[in-house]
């Protein structure tokens, strides 16, 4: 095969050399080429700051992953180490260009999902904060969905234990489920609601017999009521009304005043006759004749009197205390 | 006592070939192996091993490649897991399945020509006529036969990793500038500082294999006797077949576990 031309099998070409030269020549420059292009992706001819951050937990991390802001790879984990304090650093390179969007305030999580490795994310709520520093060490907040899973399933297998308490036949939910279901059934019933609280058709039957009753009664106390109108309005004409008791008792009181005048007179009369019984003693007898006549005009006054207030006794019911002041 | 006897000439036989694949290596590794002779017929093996063959085998390679990307792309936007296929094609296709063949591929049409040439030249007493005349059998033939299939293997691998690397951009992206970006951060992250040296020494070391291995097969047929000559060529290329997939184990285990 070396000596082709003997073999005469193939024939070689004339610029043989400069064909392979030229194979040779452009892989050289493709391996050259690539090998630079790599180093450029790798970030070597870029300039980096760095950024330290502390995680208590570097799991889901590894050399090369991105740091992405907003969605966009802006740096890269170019180291991990295990610090002095038991906490894992992650350095991150990220170019200068990109360092823009990480802040002060700039806040760092590391979420693990199921699938996958971790995501190193950054957020920055306000770009017109100072810039991040180079050499800045921050911490990382960790999401981790498969360390949430054990603890979802202890909180879940609690509530499915407390769901199957409840739901067991002897438990006081399906007891409380089976009185309403018993009260409901009543309910359904001919006396409706009430048979429902009062428990059974019999008592609901009572209170609506009592109702009735009840009823009847106020009915019978409404004819009480007008009977008991037809009597105040009768006493009130009676007592008040033209004719009535007042009007009568006003009339004596008025006659007992014409005649209390008279008497007031009489015994004006007698003061006088006194007096003249005083100054004239000597016409005893006239006087004395004279006295015989006063008496029996007093006293048919006074048996005046009396019988008038028997008249108002009679007449005033109410009046149980009847007093007559005499002057 | 027969099968120590046996397990003993085949350690001795696997010393030899080491020995020789030392010797050769080295030698192949010299400058000054290079002289004037040496250099043409390096050509002229670099020439029947890759220049003549380039445009079929690259088309092979990239036909192989656009098949395998379309399916992986499909199959990890069906999952969504597209953000994960480029990366996978680049450590798959262009770091390991591209190299492998490219190295096969120089084992089945130089590999075997080259172990029959040296075995047919053992046969004929042609090797033992030249050592005894003198002639540095070496470096006039075997040196350059295993410079140009490491060069070639070389050359094959980059070109036809280029060209996937291309597809892979225009399978991913399309014709859109947009994701050089993208694409440029996940070539810096499949193709790390030990990757690129583990890529650079697992084809140079597929390149030797393909050309020692058989040279050092062929130089065990038996002088006169026509029917070893297929027998060690036959040994020859089972034993490189197993070689590159040992080189591959090892290489896939030194960067992944």
């Amino acid at each position: 095969m070396s000596e082709a031309p003997k073999s005469g099998f193939t024939r070689l070409p004339r610029n043989l050399g400069i064909r392979v030269g030229l194979l040779l020549g452009v892989t050289l420059v493709i391996a050259i080429g690539f090998v630079i292009y790599v180093l450029y992706a790798r970030g070597v001819f870029e300039a980096t700051q760095r950024v330290t951050l502390v995680a208590d937990d570097a799991e889901g991390v590894s050399i090369g992953m991105d740091l992405t802001f907003s969605g966009f790879p802006i740096g890269r984990v170019t180291r991990l180490a295990l610090a002095e304090d038991g906490k894992a650093r992650i350095d991150i390179e990220v170019p200068r260009r990109d360092a823009r969007w990480l802040r002060a305030s700039t806040v760092f999580t590391l979420e693990l999902s199921l699938v996958g490795g971790g995501k190193l994310r950054a957020y920055t709520a306000n770009l017109q904060d100072m810039p991040l520093p180079d050499e800045a060490v921050r911490p990382v907040l960790r999401g981790d969905t498969a360390a949430e899973i054990p603890r979802l399933v202890a909180s879940l297998r609690t509530i499915l234990e407390n769901v199957d308490q409840i739901t067991t036949p002897g438990a006081s939910l399906s007891a409380s489920l089976e009185n309403v279901r018993a009260i409901t059934g009543r309910m359904a019933g001919k006396q409706g609601a009430l048979a429902g609280i009062l428990g059974s058709e019999d008592n609901a039957q009572k209170v609506l017999a009592t109702i009735d009753r009840a009823n009847a009664l106020l009915g019978t106390l409404g004819g009480v009521s007008q009977k008991l109108d037809a009597v105040l309005a009768n006493t009130d004409r009676r007592v008040f009304g033209e004719g009535g008791v007042m009007d009568e008792t006003h009339k004596a009181v008025a006659q007992a005043n014409a005649i209390l005048a008279e008497l007031r007179e009489s015994l004006k009369r007698i003061d006088a006759i006194l007096a003249d019984a005083q100054a004239a003693s000597g016409n005893v007898r006239a006087a004395t004749t004279d006295l015989a006549a006063l008496r029996a005009e007093v006293e048919a006054s006074l048996r005046k009197v009396g019988r008038l207030i028997d008249e108002i006794n009679r007449k005033w019911p109410f009046e149980r205390d009847t007093q007559i002041k005499l002057p | 006592m027969a099968l120590s006897g046996a397990f003993l000439h085949g350690l001795r036989r696997w010393g030899g070939r080491l020995r020789f694949a030392g010797v050769a290596t080295a030698a192949t590794l010299t400058p000054a192996s290079y002289g004037g002779t040496t250099r043409a017929v390096t050509v002229r093996q670099i020439y029947f091993t890759a220049s003549q063959i380039l445009p079929w085998y690259l088309l092979f390679s990239v036909l192989l490649s656009g098949v395998i990307m379309v399916i992986v792309i499909a199959v990890t936007r069906r999952y969504g897991l597209a953000q994960y296929a480029l990366e996978l094609l680049l450590r798959v296709l262009v770091l390991e399945l591209i190299p492998l063949l490219t190295a096969l591929f120089v084992a089945l049409r130089s590999g075997a020509a080259i172990g029959t040439e040296i075995a047919l030249m053992r046969v004929t007493g042609e090797i033992s006529e030249r050592e005894a005349a003198g002639d540095d059998l070496l470096r006039r033939e075997y040196v350059p036969r295993i410079a140009a299939a490491a060069l070639s293997v070389m050359s094959l691998t980059v070109l036809s990793c280029a060209a996937a690397m291309l597809l892979a951009y225009v399978a991913m992206y399309g014709a859109s500038p947009w994701g050089f970006d993208h694409y440029t951060r996940i070539v810096g992250q499949v193709f790390g500082i030990p990757t690129f040296v583990g890529f650079g020494l697992k084809c140079l070391l597929f390149g030797f294999a393909v050309a020692v291995m058989p040279i050092s097969a062929g130089l065990e047929a038996a002088h006169g006797q026509m029917k070893s000559a297929p027998v060690s060529v036959l040994g020859g290329m089972v034993r490189l077949f197993f070689l590159l997939g040992l080189i591959e184990i090892l290489a896939l285990a030194a960067k992944y576990i």
